[in-house]
């Protein structure tokens, strides 16, 4: 019993601070998302990892522009409905991503994000139903206030989830990384 | 037809190798029900266009299962539906003697490169503005051009994507609507995709070949703009000239539909369709406008609708059973998709 109530409390509280996450807002009422992360690496190094990491999810972020210190791009993350264990899309959150960095240190932010909902085709693929997002500090009606709550944490989860991406990429160097070869086993000798 | 085959393998085994793997996806999982309540002024079914037939019935549209997997460049997608609407009402299913289910889209692709893919099965059909599921439409009763068009395609298709901007596909297809050819692979068809503006796509459209009668060549093009955030316009016109001066039918249908609330849309479709002649057969010409509302909550959609028809020939009846040169119908239909 005691351990039934111990589990219960456990999902409870997992519930609640899985509840709690929700963007913030910016100085104009618009949601962001904001870190500054302070680091043990130079500027410049900084600067070509963020570079790299743009290269590399350049599906889904496109580089709008840079200087020595700083990246702007432009992105687009899939939200996915969950129908039983099986999902798929269910539309598309766009955003703005700004990065400065500095010597060690650095900060990013995403905001701007707009929700474009998804429909299926005549091939049955998901595909945008409109070019022009809403963006998501818009108040919804009450017909579509429960699948908005949704679309919200959502676009949350997958925005923290890049950024996770994001400070892990500017915490590795990549040349070392790619230096590092697959260690090769030999059978010959035991 | 050789040349055109080395020329789409050639293609292939060239950009093959410049592709980067791509990412597995999970296995999605769509679908949807519709369920209507059709009310024809005549007091009996009138208007001749393809499904929501039933007069003063709650009646059944189609439940419809969509599977769709990506393994790397390779995909698949199956596409199965149960209900008048998937069923009797669909060519195939009539042509199989009344089969239980009605296959929608049932084909693999493969992605070469991000710009060429390959494309082979069973697909909804790439001429017109209307499709078959419910959930595609924004009016709930279907056009002229939908109903008298090619509901669905098998065959092979290459997509050569130049930019967002421009893409071109070019196919060999089996006669309209079956799922095995009765006249071999007998069609060609191909489709030019501009998007000149944001928000703005045209298709232009060819298919030439067996139609389930004989042969003929359609041309197509169906556009959509949305204009702003509230207004959107759409556009199908066709012409569809069968071999041996045996007639065919030409149209134009416009869409547009204007967002009055966050969960209502109203919009409008007005048709001009010809049946040309045949020989000394005359042919005859309808016009149809349907008012029609969307009101969403979440997955469901309600669907108001109210349309009229109008052709001097007088090929509806009326409520004595007379011809008559109108007829009109409301309906209530109701969609969810999941």
């Amino acid at each position: 019993m005691k351990y039934c109530l111990i589990l219960v409390f456990a999902i409870l509280s997992l519930k609640v601070s899985a509840q709690q996450k929700q963007f913030s807002t910016d100085d104009n009422g618009k949601f962001i998302y904001y870190e500054v992360v302070e680091t043990g690496t130079g500027k410049d190094s900084l600067m070509l990892r963020a570079k790299a990491f743009v290269d590399a999810y350049k599906k889904t972020i496109k580089k709008i522009s840079n200087t020595d210190t700083s990246i702007t791009a432009k992105g687009i993350t899939v939200i996915d409905k969950t129908v039983l264990v099986a999902s798929h899309p269910s539309g598309e959150v766009s955003y703005n991503m700004t990065f400065e960095a500095r010597e060690k240190k650095y900060r990013f932010w995403l905001t701007d994000f707009k929700y474009i909902p998804y429909a299926r085709d005549r091939y049955s693929n998901y595909v945008p139903t409109t070019n022009i997002g809403t963006p998501l500090e818009q108040t919804p009606g009450k017909l579509s206030a429960g699948a908005w709550k949704d679309i919200l944490e959502s676009a949350y989860n997958k925005t923290a989830k890049l950024a996770e991406n994001f400070k892990k990429a500017l915490a590795t160097n990549q040349t070392e990384k790619l230096k590092k070869k697959i260690e090769t086993i030999s059978t010959k000798k035991w | 037809m050789k040349k055109f085959l080395s020329a789409i393998f050639s293609i292939a085994s060239t950009t093959c190798a410049l592709a980067q793997e791509a990412p597995t996806s999970p296995l999605e999982f769509s679908g949807s029900v519709d369920t209507y309540y059709k009310y024809d002024f005549a007091k009996k079914s009138n208007i001749p266009t393809s499904f929501a037939s039933d007069h003063n019935s709650v009646s059944l549209g189609m439940i419809d299962l969509a599977l769709k997997k990506k393994t790397g460049k390779a995909s698949f997608v199956g596409e199965i539906s149960f209900g008048p609407r998937g069923q009797t009402q669909s060519i195939p299913d009539a042509a199989a003697n009344g089969s239980s289910f009605h296959i929608q889209n049932l084909y693999i692709n493969y992605d070469f490169s991000d710009k060429f893919s390959m494309t082979a099965g069973y697909m909804g059909t790439f001429i017109g503005y209307e499709v078959i599921s419910p959930v595609g439409n924004f009016n709930y009763s279907t056009s002229y051009l939908f109903t008298n068009g090619p509901f669905q395609n098998a065959g092979i298709k290459a997509t050569y994507k130049f930019s967002d901007k421009v893409s071109l596909m070019a196919g060999l297809f089996n006669d309209w609507n079956l799922y095995s050819a009765t006249r071999g692979v007998s069609s060609i068809g191909g489709q030019l995709m501009v998007s000149p503006v944001e928000g703005w796509t045209a298709y232009l459209n060819v298919l030439s070949g067996a139609d389930p009668t004989g042969y003929g060549t359609i041309e197509d093009l169906t556009t959509s703009y949305q204009i702003s955030k509230a207004f959107k316009l759409g556009l199908n016109a066709a012409n569809y000239d069968k071999a041996d001066d045996a007639g065919g039918y030409a149209g134009v249908a416009l869409y547009p539909q204007v967002a009055v609330a966050e969960a209502v849309t109203l919009g409008l479709r007005g048709e001009y369709f010809k049946i040309k002649d045949v020989g000394a057969i005359q042919g005859t010409s309808y016009t149809g406008l349907t008012f029609t509302a969307n009101i969403k909550s979440g997955g469901l959609t309600f669907i108001p609708e109210i349309r009229l028809d109008h052709n001097g020939d007088k090929p509806f009846v009326n409520k004595t059973g007379g011809a008559a040169p109108n007829a009109g119908q409301f309906s209530l239909a109701a969609v969810y998709a999941f």
